[in-house]
């Protein structure tokens, strides 16, 4: 158990600046997820963490220990790739005592610690068996139980469920968060996809273009937004958003078209800086109902109907804006209806930054 | 089905079997057909530049149609013993006496008919190497000495005015002469030019009743004369003629015995006089005990030019004519002054201006023929191993005389005698009626026919491919492979069983691990190929992971430069490696004398194919060069197959570097290697080229492979094809159940990962 803190972390691959400067604070025993689109150097930022890159510029600092020049033997960091990346050559057995074996374990402690590790993963009647007679999750438990026996104070996890099938990834997800209770160890998790993130995470980094754009607890991420891209890349569907809308001269509305939303003051909200301001408003899926009435609504034609289930999710547009709405029950396609928007779960964001506006 | 294919493979293969049995029965040699009067004569000769024109111009003088044809030196023997027996070829052809004894056995020659030649005019020892015994044991001519050749004395009359007359003389001369200027030199490790030094002992090589001549209290005096003179540096060590020509130009050696072909390599400007061979002292002390003290000269092997007769220019009846026309006096007096070629006729003697040949010319009255038997063949490899090993001291004189007495005797001893082949042929027979009755059998079953008959297209494509490989292939190898069941000459082989097998696997009834036994030349080429292999692999696996290493710059360049090793032909490479090996001129004594100027240090040259060890390292040398890049190549597609992230866990479970490299990486290319070291192994056992070239099996044949062996005794010792071909036969053999093996380990290895 380490808490984890990065200082001005950026690392480049010749011209191209993956890292610009990554301020990272991660207490201890807690189960931090990154996650951001492809390109935007969660990956990067991991391997960093692990010693498999190494930094340009700022510190990596392990329970208040500088590592950033440390090799990642010297760093007792556990890693589970996105491909297991498990030894094709060695049994399962072999595969889990490998790391111990090479830091001179006893060998009465690695067989009770890959007896204990196999009895929780479930691996014991695969022991003997070679990783290309396993099949994918079979797989994905070798390389957790890989990181397991190894007691680390660090866990990272590089995407470690994009290669399972969307069944087992949810089964495995529990796993990989009971196992993090059971351990307690800190564990940093890399993800682009914001479920897996949201469902795991104590900490959530939502990371974009070399840069964090937010942390914080899940819920404070997905109800409190910092920017236009954190707002749209958390929740699912992604919140919707309507470009060139306009605040009334007293600040308590925004006019889209010809359609009048109310702003209903927030804590947050200063009615008397935003009077008149151009903005984008932003508004999730959840957050609207079909109506009748045209009360604080925007019209809406839906052309494309996702069934889920208990839920469906109508594409269509507001006006010219493309939109996605969560409806309960069935809608009629190609007939515009009415959407009536929870006046407390309007954002605003500048047109031009992107920054929430508050 | 499987059984069905397995049964037709069999039949095919008796049948085979039994065809090729059959073909090989001996091919006897077609008599030759009467030419017509007034076809053209045919003359064959290996001559090039002036001698050529000469002989063109001879040729032009004569009344009547001749062809003649220039072989080359080398194709020689070969052609006329592939043209003649067929009734093709010349009629005439010009060729060293020394063949004369093999020609004879090969009926490649007839008896000139008594009174061809006018015996008066002719020098009595160029008569002398002409006359061999026919079958009747009668002595007979058999050719028409045209010029002679032997060793002489070149003196470089500048450093040498008076040359001393005894070979002990010389010795005296260190003390006078410029620093750093031989007295004497001769390739004193050659068993032809030894054969001089011998003849003032009243020893020749071979002795008349044809066993080895250099034996007894002479031939090991003559041995100790020559290393003592060698101690004494009076000669230069390992000389070889490239190098007694180039101290002899370069001023370096004041004398130095040659032949007439050293003129056409030395300077005008360089001052020379051409003399008898002088007297060894040491000799006449020994013969003339009570004899006063008559000197005991040098005779130097003479080797006599002949015009000698096919069987077909036997019949021809102007190939006489043309004969007595090249043979005539004045044509011998016309060869002397154009060719400068020294007659074998007494009244064509040089032009009196003609010092040099005039010296030769005396030289050749000393000289003894040299022998033409066919067993001479034998006497020079062991010869020359007995002095080379005397020289260097490895052995006393006594010692190497009788190991090459003994060697003699082996490639020398009769061949086994012909077995009833009766059993063999039963048995081929019987497995081939068999296995054409099952086929029969099978063929009438109506199934059978139905499936036949829908494959039948089938047949038709692959019908061609089959034919092809099987008369290009699988025919000259069964054929190669039944050679070893027979022994005898080429042209007259005969069945004898498992003979040469036993013969081999029993070391010739010798001891098991004598000086080139089949199980010391075993021995030698396990070594070779394991000492090969592992270097190979060393070297080409450091190479490929330095190669695929992100960090490099450059890779792809240094990747072609690391390739080219195995883009040029082996045997190209061998000889610019045994160039470098040279002990004078190579790069590598080059940069012993290099590191010597720079640090003023004293490193000797080495001599590197004077020693086992050192010969064996530059055979060893050559070849890791040749192969590395194989295994490069393997190990750096077999590292493209290891995942980066494998790598990456290892790194984050613990693991250095070099644990990576040993837990991980080779591990994970190990099922790539496997294979391509079987394959290495395989081509490194078999490595003829670099043998070959580089080391020549020196020094005496002990860096011999088991190919290089096989191919001496097909090609250097009597032609013993048979014996050969049992050498290859278990080759395969050994090969066969290595690989085998392998193969198994690979599987076994497999299943483990």
């Amino acid at each position: 158990m380490v808490n984890v803190e990065t200082q001005g972390l950026r690392k480049s691959f010749g011209d191209t600046e993956v890292l610009k400067g990554i301020d990272l604070r991660v207490p201890e025993g807690a189960f931090a997820v990154l996650v951001g689109p492809s390109g935007c150097g969660k990956s990067t930022l991991l391997r960093l963490l692990a010693g498999l890159e190494e930094a340009s510029e700022g510190t990596i600092l392990f329970g208040g220990e500088d590592v950033t020049t440390r090799a990642p033997k010297d760093r007792d960091v556990a890693m589970v790739f996105q491909s297991y990346a498990l030894y094709p050559h060695m049994s399962v057995r072999d595969n889990l005592a490998f790391g111990l074996k090479l830091r001179k374990t006893p060998s009465n402690v690695i067989t009770a610690r890959v007896d204990e590790a196999a009895a929780v993963l479930g691996l014991e009647p695969l022991l003997d068996r070679f990783p290309r007679a396993l099949s994918g999750g079979q797989r994905q438990r070798v390389a957790m139980g890989r990181a397991i026996v190894r007691r680390s104070k660090l866990f990272l996890f590089d995407e470690p469920l994009s290669n399972l099938d969307p069944s087992l990834r949810t089964q495995v997800r529990v796993d990989i968060r009971k196992q993090h209770d059971r351990l307690g160890a800190t564990s940093i998790y890399v993800t682009h996809d914001q479920v897996e993130a949201m469902t795991l995470a104590d900490l959530l980094f939502v990371l974009s273009e070399g840069e964090v754009q937010q942390s914080g607890s899940p819920l404070e991420v997905y109800e409190d937004p910092a920017n236009r891209f954190v707002a749209g890349f958390v929740g699912s569907p992604a919140m919707n958003f309507i470009e060139g809308c306009r605040v009334s001269a007293d600040g308590t509305a925004v006019h889209v078209g010809e359609h009048r939303l109310t702003l209903t003051p927030r804590e947050t909200y200063a009615p008397a800086q935003l009077a008149d301001l151009e903005v984008c408003v932003g508004v999730r899926p959840h957050d609207l109902n079909v109506v009748t009435e045209s009360n604080n609504s925007l019209p809406f034609s839906p052309s494309i109907l996702e069934t889920l289930g208990p839920e469906i999710h109508a594409h269509g547009t507001f006006g010219a804006h493309e939109g996605v709405v969560a409806v309960s029950a069935e809608i009629r396609l190609a007939r515009g209806v009415m959407v009536h928007v929870r006046p407390t779960r309007l954002y605003l964001f500048d047109q031009a930054t992107g920054a929430t506006l508050r | 089905m499987i059984c069905l294919r397995a049964w037709r493979w069999l039949a095919a293969f008796a049948f085979l079997l039994a065809a090729s049995a059959l073909g090989i029965s001996p091919a006897r040699a077609t008599s030759p057909p009467v030419p017509d009067a007034t076809a053209p004569v045919t003359i064959w000769h290996a001559y090039r530049g002036v001698e050529q024109a000469t002989l063109d111009a001879l040729v032009a003088s004569f009344d009547g149609d001749v062809n003649v044809l220039a072989i080359p030196y080398d194709a020689f023997g070969a052609k006329l013993a592939a043209a003649i027996p067929l009734g093709e070829g010349p009629d005439l052809f010009i060729d060293s006496h020394e063949r004369l004894g093999d020609f004879i056995h090969r009926g490649l020659v007839t008896p000139l008919p008594p009174e061809t030649l006018e015996e008066a005019a002719y020098a009595p020892q160029a008569l002398a190497a002409v006359t061999l015994p026919d079958t009747e044991g009668r002595p007979r001519r058999w050719g028409a000495p045209l010029s002679m050749k032997s060793l002489a004395l070149y003196v470089n009359t500048d450093l040498l005015p008076e040359a001393p007359a005894t070979l002990e003389g010389f010795g005296e001369l260190t003390e006078t002469l410029p620093e750093g200027v031989f007295p004497l030199a001769w390739e004193a490790n050659s068993a032809y030019a030894h054969a001089a030094i011998l003849g003032a002992y009243g020893i020749g090589l071979l002795t008349e009743e044809e066993t080895f001549g250099m034996r007894g209290d002479g031939a090991e005096r003559s041995l100790t004369l020559v290393l003592n003179l060698l101690k004494a540096g009076v000669l230069p060590e390992d000389a070889d003629g490239a190098l007694v020509t180039d101290l002899f130009r370069s001023g370096k050696a004041a004398a130095v015995i040659s032949g007439p072909w050293l003129a056409g390599d030395l300077p005008d400007t360089l001052h020379y006089e051409v003399r008898d061979l002088p007297a060894v002292a040491d000799a006449a002390r020994g013969r003339t005990r009570g004899e006063g003290d008559a000197p005991a000269l040098m005779r130097p092997l003479l080797t006599v030019e002949s015009l000698m007769i096919s069987p077909r220019g036997a019949t021809h009846p102007r190939a006489a004519a043309l004969l007595a026309h090249l043979t005539s006096a004045e044509a011998g007096r016309r060869r002397a002054r154009d060719a400068r070629a020294l007659s074998a006729r007494t009244d064509a003697p040089p032009p009196s201006a003609d010092a040099f040949l005039r010296a030769f010319q005396a030289q050749a009255s000393l000289a003894t023929p040299m022998p033409a038997v066919r067993a001479m063949r034998a006497v020079w490899e062991p010869a020359s191993r007995a002095i080379r090993k005397t020289l260097r001291q490895d052995m006393a004189p006594e010692r190497a005389l009788e190991e090459a007495a003994r060697r003699f005797r082996d490639v020398r001893r009769p061949p086994p005698p012909p077995k009833d082949p009766t059993v063999l042929l039963t048995v081929l027979g019987a497995l081939s009626l068999f296995g054409a009755l099952t086929l029969v059998h099978r063929a009438r079953r109506p199934a059978m026919r139905a499936r036949l008959r829908a494959s039948l297209p089938a047949y038709r494509y692959v019908i061609h491919g089959v034919l092809l490989v099987g008369v290009l292939v699988l025919g000259p190898i069964l054929v190669g492979a039944a050679t070893a069941l027979f022994a005898g000459q080429p042209h007259q082989m005969y069945y004898v069983g498992l003979d040469n097998f036993v013969d081999i696997l029993t070391a010739r009834s010798g001891p098991l691990f004598a000086s080139g036994s089949f199980y010391l030349v075993l021995i030698v080429t396990v070594a070779w190929t394991a000492c090969n292999v592992v270097l190979h692999l060393a070297i080409g696996v450091t190479l490929a992971l330095v190669l695929s290493r992100p960090l490099l710059k450059l890779k792809s360049v240094y990747r072609v430069l690391l390739i080219v090793p195995w883009s040029v032909p082996s045997y190209v490479t061998a000889l610019a490696w045994k160039g470098m090996f040279h002990r004078q001129f190579g790069a590598v004594t080059g940069i012993i004398e290099g590191l010597n100027d720079i640090f003023g240090t004293h490193l000797e040259p080495i001599a590197w194919f004077a020693t086992f060890s050192t010969s064996f390292a530059a055979n060893l040398t050559t070849n890791v060069w040749l192969g590395f890049p194989f295994m490069m190549v393997v190990t750096l597609g077999a590292l493209t197959a290891v995942p980066k992230d494998v790598l990456e866990a290892a790194e984050v479970d613990g693991a250095t570097p070099l644990q990576r490299l040993w837990h991980v990486t080779l591990p994970m290319i190990k099922p790539t290697m496997i294979p391509a070291t079987v394959l290495g192994s395989i081509w490194t056992f078999n490595m003829f080229n670099v043998v070959f070239l580089v080391s020549g099996g020196e020094p005496d044949g002990t860096t011999d492979i088991l190919i290089s062996e096989a191919y001496r005794w097909a090609f250097t010792r009597e032609a013993r094809y048979g014996y050969a071909a049992a050498y290859a036969v278990l080759i395969f053999l050994i090969l066969a159940g290595a690989s085998t093996a392998g193969a198994r380990w690979i599987d076994r290895s497999k299943e483990r990962a």
